[in-house]
């Protein structure tokens, strides 16, 4: 096996790696979502409750931003391409 | 060996790769899709803050003559808008309690059961109690938002959301 084929078999690794805890983030911010709708319908919800939902969503929003970039930043420099 | 066209030499992409996804299209997809989260739930955060700014009356409104409701009666409004229907009750000679008639389970409106003496959902049979609109049995978990309820000159006024109970219920 080629160093190159083996660098692109280990980026496969780290790539379903990453789109695993990507996954479970996307799911957690779908939550939330179903979250803040459930606040807007029912007045019994508290305000702090959407707000509350719509930080973490920001949160998980920046974090899958930062993996992609660490995903491709990581890939970039093991194979000196751009793919 | 055959020569390729023309234009094939000019544009040498194999139509099967035309909708091959590469690892960063399909990384950005994922990104997109996480901000297409953020945004909906910042608009829906968002407009339950509108319809919380809108609906929230600085004054208070005269909803029933007392007169009107009798013991162990109730009567339908409501308040702050009229997209947001309201039930008051009236448990004893000077008590009356008000609440939010939309389920807190699925937004079916509530109907109060003089039998059994507890406002009931008939969509998925939620009870709440009377007293405080706590979920006394079937799917709800939250309370019914309570009013705030007072009597003054021989009317029943509401002056918006009981704060002291909706931290109970």
């Amino acid at each position: 096996m080629s160093p190159q084929i083996r660098v692109r078999h280990r980026m496969n690794v780290v790539l379903q790696m990453v789109m695993a805890i990507i996954a479970a983030i996307l799911l957690a911010q779908l939550w939330l979502f179903t979250v803040t709708l459930d606040a807007m319908e029912n007045h019994a919800v508290s305000m702090n409750v959407a707000v509350a939902a719509v930080v973490c969503s920001l949160v998980a929003c920046a974090a899958i931003w930062t993996l992609i970039r660490f995903f491709l930043r990581t890939e970039q420099t093991e194979t000196g391409e751009r793919l | 060996m055959k020569t390729p066209s023309h234009w094939k030499q000019d544009f040498p992409v194999p139509s099967a790769e035309d909708s091959y996804v590469t690892r960063r299209e399909f990384t950005k997809f994922l990104g997109l899709t996480s901000l297409a989260f953020l945004i909906g739930t910042c608009a829906t955060a968002g407009r339950k803050l509108v319809k919380r700014l809108m609906g929230s009356p600085s004054s208070s409104i005269a909803i029933a003559e007392i007169g009107e409701v009798p013991v162990g009666g109730y009567k339908l409004f409501r308040y702050p808008t009229k997209d947001d229907p309201c039930i008051l009750l009236r448990l004893a000679e000077d008590r009356f309690v008000a609440f939010d008639q939309r389920c807190t389970h699925l937004s079916c409106p509530v109907f109060f059961n003089a039998a059994i003496k507890q406002l009931a959902c008939p969509c998925h049979e939620g009870f709440f109690s009377i007293d405080d609109g706590r979920p006394l049995a079937g799917p709800p978990k939250r309370g019914l938002a309570q009013l705030s309820v007072t009597t003054q000159n021989a009317r029943v006024w509401v002056h918006g959301p009981n704060e002291e109970a909706e931290g109970t219920a």
